[in-house]
């Protein structure tokens, strides 16, 4: 009996990464055939699976063994072998694991926050529950196919999650409403991801000229080292993937749809949406642009590096003047994300660590602060940083953490954004001293922004009708502290991450 | 000495017991900062005599061959970054002990339990006593480890933290608008030179592989870095000194920063962050020294600082603004000395003005708890208010203006004397003129609040606690001793050129020539200042009316706040504005809806064909047979 149970237990430590995706799948295929229950219980319900995602999440992070390295909790079926050779299988690298916790974080933090959905809550949190399995697909694939149908899963719920969930808004000059920002955000995605099923099907199209066709990353890894793709093929395919995986990334000049559908989007979606979403392009840029496609990495980064460094500057220049606290935040995401462009399109070990830790340093981030400016705007119903003032007297918990959350975008040391965007900038000044300053340049004009929406909102004389607005409830509470706590944790010892990061890096840069 | 790391660590604990806990015991919110820095000051004590008796033979000790100083490395590795051993950053939580840092952490930690038992007294009946305290215990942390530090990384990142505190305490009172417009400005000023800083930092990491300071010494006193890159990356380090040591054109903030407590401004913007700045000049000096291009332009800035602060702090007439331009000309002073090769005077003067500025806040702390105000010109007769205080002031003050015997007597001589030696008559003279200026502006500050016939009523004037006046007297005596004993305490060391020094120790001694010079000039400063403000001599009203546009221009600070405003108003923020717009209407309009403008529209037109009437379908199938036809018969003809 002990054997077995032994076994059991094998078997389910297996099949991990496996349960982490089906889990909030099959839960949003239950409760689409459940009978209708409350807003309320469907809530209690997600936050449980989320809360099992999460330990699940916690569990493979910390079950990675960087002394073994490579690909771990390999789990694959075949699935159509008729000469495609398609498998479901799924895997867990160094940067992964770290992408799969951030993951099971904030997705965890977008149900806990979202208690107040009152509108067709069943319809809320299935979609919610399968952007959140989408986006665990996405990092655990080991198969171009199913990455690609993850991908897809993750990016689509996103259009119904605004234009019915979110809200419209008048800035006078002009109006976004919540199906402009949704109609926009859904058909940027997906021209980008016409861009990458192109790139996709090209590459297998040329393992399949070659007799070995397949979808899965090692033989194609394995065929790429043999030489199998000439230099013209990988500057062709990597171009694709690099604008297409941008541009969910925010590359500039496709960026816009980002601060749009922050704007529009309710909070629990513009946390994942910010969160883990904008990480996904990065992440493929990463663990598939230049992994298949060394080669053509190398031709294109030059591009990469100064489009990157353009997101940092124009984005953190575009924040400066806005006036509504979301779009500051969306157009940071844009600088920040920038950040992970170009260390990236560095190429070099150090660069890309940095680019994996400030993907989860900025989806942390950037998630509380959607926490926070959620709350701030369901009780001042009004985002505009020109109205309100003075917030930290009556809301003294949200305004200290929103102070936390804005030193840690702008960089200061002991918070996570700061180790991950000095590595960023080592591995910059390696290639290019004056990207290297004007990525450093960037930083400082963070500060600028952000000690500008403190100095207008959060401190300051207050204003009457703000005076007697509640500060967090307990969800609120939890999730924002827990968040920062993140923050500080990894800032003052970047070791918890950057030990797995660094074999996943390994991995990579192996291939170069 | 191992054990020093618990001194940050200790008080970092203290900031977080305090944060969570404070406003539950309020009024003893102190107890927990408080026993941290004693503690603090515990180990300390205990390091310095473990250096200064067994520093040749412990373990962890060597004599640097480029500064020629005993100093103890104790670290840990904190992370690693990239694909270890091949192409990887490592960076390490370490910590020095030379006697450079023991210094600068010993002025820290002593003023801080100072100002903070002086607080009691001038903070207890803030409702936000608990924070104060807190961020005082972070500052404390952040202070010790900037002075501790052996790496570029871990000073850039205390040097960062010790801007939060500044930022948060100057913008303690953040209801008031000037508070919190002052504290955005501190962070953001010093921030901009902190850009350079980190660049530095950066360029330092591709020349050297580390951050690790002695590792970047050796490397450049064996002649292996290029003079360029010793230059660029000096003065890329010299940016992030001049942002925080408010250097010219950076000094905007720290007037503004005044909106703070006064303890604060005592203890972070007058005693220990502001010097910051001339601390990294003197711990980088190894490779300051490597070019001389640099050291002259040190010295330049300091010099340019140092008269135009000292110039407005003779008009200004708001005490501890006045205070602050005082501070901003003597840390110009401390960076001209540098500059002139004058490393130990530097920060013996460095230590000196700690101490004696320090004093002088505390001073204008008790004016404005018993007064209320701080305009000098609607005071007058202090003296039988505040007899205690007086006295006290009177000391700092006339330890910086350099009256021989207290501590600012020695040190300014000896920054003088490197002047002079090392630096042309041009700066020789204008230091002359900083002597003069500077005993001008102190008879100034003493004789207008304290003395003449009162402005005001005093009569609803607080009393001051005994809590508050202690700590001051106790840095009034190390104001007078600190001096004697740094230049002649028997036994070791013998003298302070011997104990801190650059390359070789040096015997101070009093230059009698130039300490007589510097005497006569301060003591006519002093009678000038006499006529002006005592007799009240009709000539130098006349002098005041005919200067009315010099006198103008220095009282509104040159216009350089002005300036920057003009800046930022009228370039920076329609820039951003102007990016906005073309973000929203070129790239998103334009780029992003266009196309999908065009769909649609491209749709709507094309759509009018399909009419349903099938004679259409019909005529328009034959056109494009014909049409067709005739394309195929032109192909096979030609």
């Amino acid at each position: 009996m002990v054997g077995d149970s032994d076994s059991l237990m094998n078997e389910l430590y297996n099949i991990m990464a496996f349960v982490l995706i089906a889990l909030p799948l099959m839960a949003a295929l239950v409760f689409m055939v459940l009978p209708n229950l409350t807003s309320k219980s469907y809530w209690l319900l997600s936050s449980i699976i989320s809360v099992i995602t999460f330990g699940i999440s916690v569990f493979l992070f910390m079950s990675y063994d960087t002394l073994t390295g490579g690909t771990q909790f390999s789990f694959t079926v075949p699935w159509l072998d008729q000469g495609i050779n398609i498998s479901f299988g799924l895997g867990l690298t160094g940067i992964s694991a770290s992408m799969v916790l951030l993951n099971g974080i904030v997705l965890l933090g977008a149900c806990l926050i979202s208690g107040d959905i009152e509108k067709r809550g069943r319809d809320f949190y299935v979609l919610l529950l399968t952007l959140g399995g989408g986006v665990f697909g996405v990092f655990l694939s080991s198969d171009l196919f199913f990455f690609f149908l993850f991908y897809e899963l993750a990016v689509l719920p996103m259009y119904l999650l605004i234009a019915v969930w979110g809200s419209s808004t008048d800035f006078g000059s002009f109006t976004r409403s919540k199906e402009y920002g949704a109609m926009k955000l859904m058909m940027v995605l997906v021209a980008a991801s016409v861009l990458i099923w192109v790139g996709i099907i090209a590459i297998f199209v040329e393992t399949y000229l070659h007799g070995t066709p397949t979808f899965a990353f090692e033989e194609l890894r394995r065929l790429s080292e043999n030489g199998l793709f000439s230099v013209e093929f990988q500057n062709w395919v990597f171009l694709c993937f690099m604008i297409g995986f941008g541009v969910l990334s925010g590359l500039w000049p496709f960026h816009t749809w980002s601060p749009d559908g922050h704007v529009a989007a309710p909070t629990g979606v513009s946390m994942l949406h910010a969160g883990v979403l904008m990480k996904l392009g990065a992440f493929g840029i990463i663990q598939i642009g230049i992994v298949i496609l060394p080669l053509g990495a190398q031709t294109w980064m030059p591009l990469l590096m100064v489009l990157g460094i353009v997101n940092v500057i124009y984005g953190a220049v575009s924040a400066m003047s806005q006036t509504d606290l979301k779009y500051i935040i969306g157009y940071s995401s844009v600088s920040h994300m920038g950040y992970v462009l170009i260390g990236a399109a560095t190429l070099n070990s150090i660069g890309i660590s940095g680019a994996v830790l400030q993907m989860f340093s900025h989806g942390i981030m950037t998630a509380l602060m959607f926490v926070l400016v959620g709350a701030i705007y369901h009780r001042a119903h009004t985002r505009d940083i020109y109205v309100l003032n003075g917030l930290i007297k009556t809301m003294p918990h949200i305004c200290v953490l929103f102070i936390i959350a804005g030193f840690a975008s702008l960089g200061l040391p002991g918070l996570s954004g700061f180790i991950a965007e000095f590595l960023i900038f080592l591995g910059v000044i390696k290639i290019s001293f004056w990207i290297a300053a004007l990525a450093v340049l960037g930083a400082a004009l963070t500060a600028v922004y952000i000690l500008r929406l403190i100095a207008r909102t959060i401190v300051g004389p207050v204003d009457s009708s703000l005076s007697d607005l509640p500060d967090a409830n307990i969800y609120e509470k939890i999730v924002s502290v827990a968040l920062a706590s993140v923050l500080v944790a990894v800032g003052v010892w970047p070791a918890l991450l950057l030990d797995s990061i660094n074999v996943g890096v390994a991995t990579i840069m192996s291939a170069l | 000495m191992q054990y020093f790391w618990l001194i940050p660590v200790i008080s970092f604990i203290a900031f977080i017991i305090t944060s969570l806990i404070g406003n539950k015991i309020l009024k003893q919110a102190w107890i927990f900062p408080m026993l941290a820095i004693v503690l603090g000051l515990g180990i300390y004590c205990f390091g310095l005599t473990e250096y200064l008796q067994s520093r040749f033979d412990l373990e962890h000790c060597f004599r640097s061959s480029v500064t020629g100083m005993v100093g103890c490395n104790y670290s840990v590795e904190w992370f690693t970054a990239g694909v270890r051993g091949a192409d990887s950053v490592n960076s390490f939580l370490g910590f020095t002990v030379d006697p450079l840092s023991l210094s600068v952490a010993g002025l820290a930690i002593f003023v801080a339990l100072m100002v903070q038992i002086y607080s009691i007294g001038y903070m207890k009946d803030d409702p936000r006593f608990a924070w104060y305290y807190s961020v005082q215990a972070l500052f404390i942390s952040s202070m010790i480890l900037l002075a501790l530090s052996d790496n570029f990384l871990l000073l850039y990142v205390a040097w960062e933290l010790v801007g939060l505190c500044s930022y948060l305490l100057i913008g303690f009172w953040y209801e008031k608008p000037e508070a919190k417009e002052a504290a955005k400005k501190a962070f953001t000023v010093t921030r901009l030179g902190d850009v350079g800083l980190l660049i530095g930092i950066l360029l330092i990491w591709i020349e050297v592989g580390s951050f690790n300071m002695s590792d970047l010494f050796t490397q450049v006193g064996s002649g292996e870095i290029a003079s360029w890159t010793i230059f660029s990356i000096s003065g890329l380090l010299f940016l992030g000194a001049m942002g925080k040591s408010a250097q010219f054109p950076f000094h905007v903030w720290l007037p503004d920063a005044m909106e703070g407590p006064t303890p604060v401004s005592a203890l972070i913007h007058a005693a220990t962050m502001v010097a910051a700045g001339v601390y990294l000049v003197a711990r980088a000096y190894p490779l300051f020294v490597q070019s001389e291009a640099m050291m002259i332009i040190v010295s330049c800035v300091g010099l340019i600082t140092a008269i135009g602060a000292a110039l407005i702090c003779c008009v200004s007439v708001d005490l501890k603004r006045a205070l602050a331009y005082s501070t901003i000309s003597h840390l110009g002073l401390m960076m001209l000395s540098l500059g002139a090769f004058g490393y130990t005077a530097a920060i013996l003067h460095l230590l000196a003005h700690g101490f004696s500025k320090a004093l002088l806040f505390l001073g204008s702390g008790n004016i404005m708890h018993s007064i209320d105000d701080l305009n000098i010109n609607r005071m007058g007769g202090l003296k039988s208010v505040l007899p205690a205080t007086t006295i006290l002031f009177c000391i700092g003050a006339l330890s910086l203006a350099g009256i021989p015997l207290l501590s600012g007597f020695w040190s300014k001589d000896e920054v003088i004397v490197s002047i002079v030696h090392n630096r042309n008559i041009v700066f020789a003279i204008s230091s002359m003129v900083l002597v003069f200026l500077s005993g001008f502006y102190m008879i100034r500050l003493i004789i207008v609040p304290f003395f003449g016939s009162p402005n005001r009523d005093y009569s609803h004037a607080h009393k001051l606690p005994f809590v508050m006046l202690a700590p001051m007297g106790v840095l009034a005596v190390v104001v007078v001793l600190f001096g004697w004993i740094a230049l002649y305490m028997p036994g070791a060391p013998a003298s302070f050129g011997t104990f801190l020094f650059y390359s070789h120790p040096k015997n101070f001694h009093l230059e009698p020539d130039i300490a007589i010079i510097t005497l006569v000039i301060t003591l006519l400063s002093f009678g000038f200042g006499y006529l002006i403000y005592v007799k009240r001599f009709s000539i130098f009203q006349n002098m005041r009316i005919k200067a009315r546009l010099i006198i103008e221009i220095v009282e509104n600070k040159y216009y350089i706040d002005e300036l920057y405003q003009i800046l930022v108003d009228k370039l920076v923020l329609p820039a951003a504005g102007l990016v906005a717009l073309f973000d929203r209407i070129l790239v998103n309009d334009v780029g992003i809806n266009g196309p999908g403008y065009v769909t649609r529209t491209v749709g709507s037109i094309i759509r009018h064909h399909i009419t349903g009437r099938i004679y259409v379908y019909l005529a328009l199938m034959t056109t494009g047979m014909i049409v067709l036809g005739i394309i195929w018969l032109g192909i096979v003809i030609l």
